[in-house]
């Protein structure tokens, strides 16, 4: 699905990713947890087609080249990021723009599009399984929505969408403990065997709930240790510092 | 550009009131001239300059007049009144969905040549905001005379066809209207505007409303679909205690045009809103001015526009808001959001507040940036092109406008035609 050799990334003259390799086969979920500052919301957002990184190594996404690709191209072709931080827009309404979306992806891959009626049947049920109030569909996109209905507006679009690799940059942060519980049942009701997911968190707590098959504890622009989900509780434990971060 | 007076002024010797003021406020045109940026209130628009460069002639309508126009131009799927004017002339009105004894409703060259109805209008010409406004009271052709009785609410909108045909080339044409709703009454009315085949032509119109105790005016004006025409609409209101009046502007197709608002609240508790969306493309220039005055106490006026240019665009908002030291308690708004999406276009801004009274509200605010590119982002990561997104912004900026009008079917009717006009639109935009 996903093979990552040797990525170096750097912005304004500064290093940030250094020869990060990572390999993600379909079905497998990869978590990445390192300390702030160590490059996980810059391997993802490099991985989405953000502007403004220096970019070395090579990126392979379902055999081809993924950084030569422009950033739609992407998301049509299924890779799909839930936002740390998503961004408010103002005037667009939020049931447009899920359907504006889940449209034109659906166009280039050459689907019939959805009708009004239908999406609305479809936005309906996935809203009420991850417990948002349906209007929000109506509001403008992410405008003075908590910090809860904002990751859960993330969520919603990654289950609409039907992503083939998924990257969830710090979608834990911020939730409730109910929350979080809502978000890891809707993730792992679209693990499957053609689906992968790269996780990336701060804490243990998400992968109580999401099991990983793989954690990679991320420092200083590589990884400096792989485990399976043991590996993730050890960390809480010992802290990065043992990991040779040196911050 | 030179007009060529002449033959006007030979029809006009009689002597008649009505000819002796159109040759007084002729002679006073003569003497400014087309307005140009050495005015303080044209700094923004050089009129004189633009009419030069791009109408080489401009003629005074002789009296070969038509009044043909294309029944496709009729908005459909909307029930509503019409007045169809054609090159600024009084061609029809329908008034189906209403109590007709409650409306009287006349063409203005009827009033201007009837001495008993010419009293009740004869104040107006003594207006001397600009040069233009001289101009407009030598040359008046036509226009529309309507008085709505005490205590009646229009059941259906009102709109008022502005078409022009073959016979507008090259032409200046001059009409006004005059509507003046009574105690307790309601109207919603649009401007609607619309040209045969491209046609280049300068239309210089004064609106007059008076709005008595009580009474509604809601008042749209869309040129969205006109391209080559020039124009300037000077709109004077007069608002009594506790009326409304609601003025939404969708500027955004013709080459030029300078709006004029000057809403004068007279009495307490009286309020008035201009709403406007300017969308520009290619080499556009479009200019709002407001001019809201306090002269009571606990008025309230708001104003909110939003405006896209892009190309070689022009855009100007000057907005004053006037508080006479009597006019305590005022509540004044407004605010100005530009998005400037190509080098070669500009947007002026110039806010305004003099306040002589001590106890009021009054704010105003200004910004004028691009489209921020981590939107940008997060749409493309949702599959959506570089055009779709920038699209979806712009839209989604000027939407706000649109929000701002309170009745709903006519929201669904601007909201389609910006649609259209969104659609139509070629996207270049500069990232800087």
């Amino acid at each position: 699905m996903l093979d990552i050799k040797s990525l170096s990334a750097s912005i304004d003259g500064k290093k940030i990713l250094n020869g990060f390799n990572l390999k993600i086969k379909p079905g497998e979920v990869h978590a990445i947890m390192g300390p702030n500052g160590s490059g996980k919301s810059t391997l993802a957002n490099v991985l989405t087609g953000k502007n403004g990184y220096e970019i070395k190594g090579q990126v392979l996404y379902q055999g081809k080249d993924l950084l030569d690709l422009p950033i739609e191209e992407r998301a049509q072709k299924g890779l799909f990021m839930a936002f740390q931080y998503p961004l408010e827009i103002a005037g667009v309404n939020t049931n447009n723009f899920l359907k504006t979306s889940l449209n034109t992806i659906r166009k280039v891959r050459g689907q019939k599009e959805v009708d009004s009626l239908d999406f609305l049947k479809l936005v309906k049920t996935k809203t009420k399984n991850l417990k948002i109030d349906e209007k929000i569909l109506s509001r403008q996109l992410n405008v003075g929505f908590s910090g809860g209905e904002k990751k859960k507006n993330e969520i919603l679009q990654m289950t609409i969408l039907e992503p083939k690799l998924a990257i969830l940059d710090e979608t834990d942060s911020g939730l409730d403990i109910d929350a979080l519980r809502i978000v890891s049942d809707g993730v792992n009701a679209l693990r499957s065997k053609e689906r992968s997911f790269l996780i990336i968190t701060h804490y243990q707590r998400l992968l109580d709930y999401i099991k990983p098959d793989f954690v990679h504890v991320l420092v200083d622009g590589k990884i400096a240790k792989t485990g399976c989900g043991e590996l993730a509780v050890e960390l809480e434990k010992v802290g990065y510092e043992k990991m040779g971060a040196n911050k | 550009m030179i007009l060529n007076f002449d033959e006007f002024q030979k029809a006009n010797q009689s002597g008649s009131e009505l000819n002796n003021i159109r040759i007084k406020n002729l002679n006073i045109f003569k003497e400014k001239g087309f307005p140009s940026k050495r005015e303080e209130n044209w700094k923004y628009t050089d009129l004189k300059t633009i009419l030069s460069n791009n109408l080489s002639t401009l003629e005074i309508p002789n009296n070969k007049r038509t009044s043909q126009y294309n029944s496709e131009w009729l908005l459909k799927d909307f029930k509503h009144n019409q007045i169809v004017l054609v090159n600024g002339d009084f061609v029809s009105s329908d008034f189906s969905f209403e109590d007709k004894e409650k409306i009287k409703i006349k063409p203005l060259k009827i009033v201007l040549n009837g001495e008993k109805d010419f009293e009740k209008i004869r104040d107006y010409f003594t207006d001397q905001q600009n040069s233009l406004t001289s101009l407009n009271h030598a040359l008046v052709n036509d226009g529309i005379f309507l008085e709505i009785e005490d205590n009646y609410s229009f059941n259906k909108p009102l709109i008022i066809y502005n078409f022009f045909n073959k016979f507008s080339e090259n032409k200046i044409i001059n009409n006004k209207s005059f509507i003046s709703l009574g105690k307790n009454s309601k109207l919603n009315l649009l401007e609607y505007y619309k040209a045969e085949d491209s046609i280049k032509y300068f239309n210089n119109t004064i609106h007059n409303y008076s709005i008595q105790k009580n009474a509604m005016l809601k008042k749209f004006s869309i040129d969205s679909n006109l391209d080559n025409s020039y124009g300037y609409h000077l709109t004077n209101v007069k608002s009594y205690s506790n009326s409304i009046f609601e003025n939404f502007l969708f500027s955004s197709g013709s080459s030029f045009v300078k709006n004029e608002i000057h809403c004068n609240l007279l009495e307490s508790f009286s309020s008035c809103f201009v709403n406007a969306l300017m969308f520009l493309s290619n080499q556009q220039h479009h200019e709002l001015k407001t001019n809201i005055n306090h002269k009571n106490e606990h008025c309230k006026s708001s104003q909110l526009v939003k405006s896209v240019l892009l190309d070689k665009s022009n855009g100007t908002y000057q907005g004053k808001i006037y508080v006479t030291k009597d006019a305590q308690k005022t509540d004044g708004y407004q605010l100005s959001k530009a998005l400037v999406l190509s080098e070669n276009s500009a947007f002026n801004s110039k806010p305004e507040l003099e306040i002589y009274a001590d106890d009021v509200k009054c704010s105003h605010g200004s910004t004028t940036g691009n489209i921020d590119q981590n939107s940008i982002f997060y749409l493309m990561s949702r599959g959506l092109s570089k055009e779709q997104a920038n699209k979806m912004l712009i839209e989604g900026f000027l939407n706000e406008a649109i929000e701002t009008i309170t009745e709903p079917n006519i929201q669904l009717l601007i909201s389609k035609l910006f649609i259209d006009k969104i659609n139509k639109t070629k996207f270049e935009i500069n990232e800087h």
